[in-house]
This record gives structure tokens, C-alpha cells and sequence, in this order.
């Protein structure tokens, strides 16, 4: 079980993880610059697919190596998308991710994602996770899910769980604990995402979400810090110990999320889950250690 | 603490202290007979509320023995109903019981907002059985009273339930919700609200209880069939309780009771200041009986 994002790289290291990254219109400094330090460890062999012209530009005035890595060329950028899911598809490589970090620029890799026919989604919700190491909590925790589900429903919610779990689980956290987020930890028949907690938890109980242990609603307090929780009489395996926080819907993450990065000097790795491939989907405000964390999470997707 | 039906004829003060039941429309054979046979036994007094005449014709020709009764004569059964109510609220009787009068007459100045007798939110109607092959008692609600109970109004069912067997000396009963399976399944609402019910007993929001759900009927009452589900739950096989989630479901595990498992329930109607007795013509004279004495047995206080 690792504690800190910067364990990663070892712990992959030494369970022999050997993953093939393709990147999407990679003709992008910041990006380049993640996928060198990420190559640079082992763990990862990276394919670019984009403007070659340009690519080998950033490498030569940045002196990175260029031996080893894989170019494709492809100048449009929506070509270059369908030929990196192609190559996922073929199993020839195993990590998406995008280059052309823009929140508008996400539909280049989603739409083949989700094609119907050559896609690599099989009936699966993909979601979004979030990896975060906090100062002021004794392990990793997880976020989910700030960008894809915008509204999930009780079968989303079921299915997000999922796939947090799947991740974590590769940690050597054998059933992790999962916190349903909401407003007050109280059932309230007014508040959905205190239903769909009540919901949630009891499907955990009967099996039907499987390898955790779910406790909702909680509020934030309640779920991080076990003090909190039994102030307000709350006895809860989860609470002050959880290992995923699921959020009600994507303005509740997103704002979570960012204020652990403003005001909780945070560390994180964020990937996208439930395809048959993870995906890196960072973005212009993201910072290289993020990037590089975010490449390597992936890769842990394929740990035992 | 009562594991047998027959239990709460123990639980009766029989002395000079004993309780004075209110019969709305006591003109009727069937009641008269059960509550006659209760005074006979010293476990209520009775205030016969109805059709003078009529009392002491019926009395008369079936040989019911009327003392430890008083008459008060009502002819129309709406002011049978209201005061009988009023005797209650004056003290004199504690404990209301349904005669020859249909249920609206019967419960409407029960439900009077500030003349009735509400002390919860709603009224719900619960049965106590003795079972063979199920080792103590169990209560079933709401087979007589809520039609298709909302999250809220199975709450105050469960309320109820619940304090039903406090008065009973179970401090701590287990309430088992009944759907048609033990999964929550978004398109089965019982299920649904077995999930919200067992978290709103976790977090407080029910107190002195125990609850799971959704159970089906099986897990609830028997620990072997649980297991074989593999559903670990305090309350299953163990149910002190039984909650249905509408009015057919309760209706009919009430009768398969009765017919099928040779059950003789007795069923109070929980949510007002005294116990409600609410029989119908179907039930027998000893459910009729055991309907008395187990509102004789619980103090509402």
C-alpha cells in the first residue's frame, strides 16, 4: 500500500509494470516534456501521434532524447485521435492520453473513445478519478468523479464507485472505503444525493457493489475526520478513514478538487477509468508533476 | 418482555385499576360478546356506547352478561363516535374500541385536530402474532390503515411499530422491511425505501430500533435462508418486526397468517393517546378477545 504519489514510481517499478503510452496531437511542450520524465523511468514507451515537424522541434530545442520514442504522423488532429484508439484497440498500446490540453479540446479523444463501432468503451461507464495526497490526511484519497459524470444517477453513482475501486484496489487496498458525499448525513426524502447514499450503501452490504465498504450520506467532515463523526453520533467504518469520496454531482467534485489544490498544497494524479484503456486527460493548468503522476497512475491500472 | 401471545395476558392489571374500554356502537353480537367476555375476566371495564335498547336486546337473547358495564346511549353512530372520544379525553375510558360503525365514522373524531387523540403523525394499524416454527412473537404493520405509505409516512410506521413494542418491554426491536427481494432495485420502490429505512435507523433518525431492508419475507424470519443468500444482517431470521410496503402485501401475509398458519393475532391501531381497537366482522371472537387484552397490556405513557 503506498502513502504518498511519489511512492509511485517505485512501487510500479518493482511489480515489473511495462505499459506502451499513446499520446493524441502530442505536438504539445508541456506534454512532451511529462512523457520524456515519464519514459525516463521505464515504466512507460511512448508513441506520439501528431505533427512530426513539430515534435521534433520541442524535443530538439528542449534537448530531450528522441531515441525510443515512436512517432506517427498525422497533422489533423482528429485523425490522430481515431489512430491512438486504434492502436489501444489493436493492443498496442495500453495509456491514452490527450495532447492538446484544453477543456474544449477533450471531444479529439472522445469521440473515437466512444464510437460505436471502433470504440473501446463496452457498455461501461467511464469515469473520472482523482488521486489526491493531502497534507493533513494519513493516506491517498480519491476524488471522483470531476469530469465526465455531470449528474450520475444511482446506476452511474453504482458504477463510478466501481471504478474507483478497481483503482484503488491495485494499491493493495483490498476493500477500500468509500464515502458518499452529501450536504448533511442524514436521510433526507428533499436531498437525492442523501437517498442515493442510503441506496449506495446498503447495495455494498447485499453484494451488489463488490470489494468495499460504502457509508453515505456523510458530510465532508464526517467522512475525513472520525472526531467529527462521533461528535455528531456517528458510528461509521469509513468515517476519518476513507479512501474514496464520491461526489452528488461534478460541481461538488470539481470545487472539491480545486480547493484541495489551492488551499491544501495537494498532490494528484487524475485519469479516466471504464474504457478498456485508462486515459490521461490533464489540462494548461496542470503542472508537470501532475501530468507525470497522472501517467504513472495509469500505468498502476495494470498492477495485478 | 413477551415471547408469546398469551404473555400479554399477564402483563393486565385485573384489579380494581383495570382499564375501561369506550365501544363505539356497542349494538353489535359479535362485540358485545368479546367484550363481555373480557369484563367477565377482569381485564377492561367497559363503557358501551350505542343504541340502548338494542345493547340490552342483544345482551338479552345470547345471555351476555352485562355487568361491569355502563350504557351510554347514542343512537346515531357519529355521536357514538365523538363521545366516546370525549370520554377518553376526559379519562374516564382508555382504550377505544370499533363496534357497529363503519371505520370513517368510527375514526373521525379520532382525527378531530383538536378534539381527537393524534399524538403521532399518522395512525397505523399493527398485528402481533404467535407463529409456529418462528420462536417469539412478531408484529406486522399496516394492514389496515395506509394504503401505499410514502418514505415519510413508513417512517411513522415504523415509529409506531416501534413503540408498539416498547410498550411491550422489547426495548430494542428489529424491524425487518419487506420487498419482494433483498436488493435495492431503482425500479422497486419497497426497495428503495428499505435501503433509506435502514440508514435512517443507523444515523438516529429512528430511534430504539434495529432496521433492515429491503429484506423479502424468507430472510426476515429465517437466519437459514439469509445465510443461504448471504445476507449478513442482525435482523434477519430474528425480525421483531415486519414492515410492508402497502396495504395488500401486509393484508395478505395478515390473512396467510390466520388461514394458513392457524394464527390468532391480536392488532391495535398505534398513533393515538390510547390503544385503538379496530376488528373487523371477519376476525374471530378470540381475536376480538386478544385484541382487548393486548391493549389492556400496553401503557401508552
Amino acid at each position: 500500500m503506498i502513502k504518498r504519489l511519489s511512492d509511485l514510481e517505485q512501487y510500479l517499478r518493482e511489480r515489473n509494470v511495462k505499459t506502451r503510452l499513446v499520446v493524441v496531437a502530442a505536438q504539445d511542450a508541456n506534454v512532451i516534456e511529462a512523457v520524456v520524465k515519464a519514459k525516463k523511468t521505464g515504466i512507460v514507451d511512448v508513441t506520439l501521434v501528431g505533427n512530426k515537424r513539430i515534435i521534433e522541434d520541442v524535443f530538439a530545442r528542449h534537448n530531450y532524447e528522441l531515441s525510443g520514442m515512436e512517432i506517427i504522423h498525422e497533422e489533423n488532429d482528429t485523425l490522430a485521435g481515431v489512430t491512438a484508439v486504434k492502436l489501444i484497440k489493436e493492443k498496442k498500446a495500453h495509456i491514452l492520453m490527450n495532447g492538446q490540453e484544453s477543456y474544449f479540446g477533450a471531444s479529439l479523444i472522445s469521440k473515437p473513445i466512444l464510437d460505436k463501432k471502433d470504440g473501446i468503451v463496452k457498455g461501461k461507464t467511464m469515469s473520472h478519478v482523482a488521486v489526491f495526497e493531502l497534507e493533513h490526511y494519513h493516506k491517498l484519497v480519491a476524488v471522483t468523479d470531476v469530469a465526465v459524470n455531470i449528474s450520475p444517477d444511482l446506476k452511474a453513482k453504482a458504477a463510478i464507485i466501481s471504478n474507483a475501486v478497481f483503482l484503488m484496489r491495485r494499491f493493495g487496498i483490498e476493500t477500500p472505503k468509500v464515502a458518499v458525499l452529501a450536504a448533511i448525513e442524514v436521510v433526507n426524502d428533499k436531498m437525492p444525493a442523501t437517498m442515493d447514499a442510503a441506496m449506495l450503501s446498503k447495495m455494498a452490504q447485499r453484494g451488489q457493489i463488490k470489494n468495499c465498504i460504502i457509508d453515505g450520506p456523510l458530510a465532508f467532515d464526517n467522512a475525513i475526520s472520525e472526531k467529527s463523526a462521533l461528535h455528531k453520533g456517528i458510528k461509521s467504518e469509513v468515517s476519518g478513514d476513507v479512501d474514496i469520496l464520491l461526489a452528488p454531482d461534478i460541481e461538488t467534485a470539481g470545487t472539491l478538487y480545486q480547493s484541495f489544490m489551492f488551499f491544501a498544497n495537494a498532490h494528484v494524479a487524475s485519469i479516466t477509468v471504464g474504457a478498456s484503456a485508462p486515459v490521461v486527460l490533464t489540462t494548461k493548468l496542470d503542472t508537470l508533476e501532475t501530468r507525470f503522476n497522472s501517467i504513472l497512475l495509469s500505468a498502476s491500472t495494470y498492477l495485478k | 418482555m413477551i415471547t408469546k401471545l398469551s404473555d400479554i395476558f399477564e402483563r393486565i392489571d385485573t384489579t380494581q385499576d383495570r382499564k375501561r374500554i369506550a365501544v363505539v356502537a356497542a349494538h353489535d353480537e359479535n362485540v358485545l360478546d368479546a367484550v363481555t367476555l373480557a369484563t367477565k375476566n377482569s381485564i377492561v371495564d367497559a363503557v358501551l356506547v350505542g343504541d340502548r335498547e338494542k345493547i340490552l336486546e342483544i345482551a338479552d337473547a345470547h345471555q351476555f352478561d352485562l355487568t361491569g358495564c355502563e350504557i351510554v346511549d347514542e343512537k346515531e353512530n357519529i355521536d357514538a363516535a365523538y363521545t366516546a372520544v370525549r370520554l377518553i379525553r376526559e379519562g374516564s375510558a382508555h382504550i377505544l374500541m370499533k363496534g357497529n360503525v363503519d371505520t370513517p365514522t368510527y375514526l373521525r373524531p379520532v382525527l378531530h385536530g383538536t378534539e381527537g387523540l393524534r399524538t403521532g403523525d399518522i395512525l397505523s394499524s399493527i398485528a402481533i402474532f404467535e407463529l409456529k416454527g418462528y420462536h417469539k412473537v412478531v408484529s406486522l404493520t399496516d394492514g389496515g390503515l395506509n394504503i401505499a405509505p410514502d418514505l415519510k409516512t413508513k417512517v411513522s410506521i415504523v415509529r409506531n411499530g416501534v413503540f408498539f413494542m416498547n410498550c411491550l418491554g422489547i426495548k430494542k426491536p428489529k424491524v425487518a422491511v419487506l420487498g419482494a427481494l433483498e436488493f435495492v432495485n431503482e425500479h422497486m420502490t419497497a426497495t428503495i425505501d428499505g435501503a433509506l429505512l435502514s440508514k435512517m435507523a443507523q444515523r438516529g433518525q429512528l430511534k430504539n430500533c434495529i432496521v433492515d431492508g429491503p429484506l423479502s419475507f424468507d430472510n426476515a424470519i429465517s437466519a437459514d435462508s439469509a445465510r443461504f443468500k448471504g445476507i449478513e444482517s442482525e435482523v434477519a431470521g430474528d425480525a421483531d418486526v415486519l414492515i410492508a410496503p402497502n396495504i395488500e402485501t401486509a393484508n395478505v401475509l395478515y390473512k396467510s397468517f390466520v388461514y394458513l398458519a392457524n394464527a390468532s393475532p391480536a392488532a391495535v391501531i398505534m398513533g393515538a393517546s390510547v390503544p385503538i381497537v379496530l376488528t373487523s366482522r371477519a376476525d374471530t371472537e378470540t381475536v376480538k378477545l386478544n385484541s382487548i387484552a393486548l391493549a389492556a397490556s400496553i401503557n401508552l405513557q
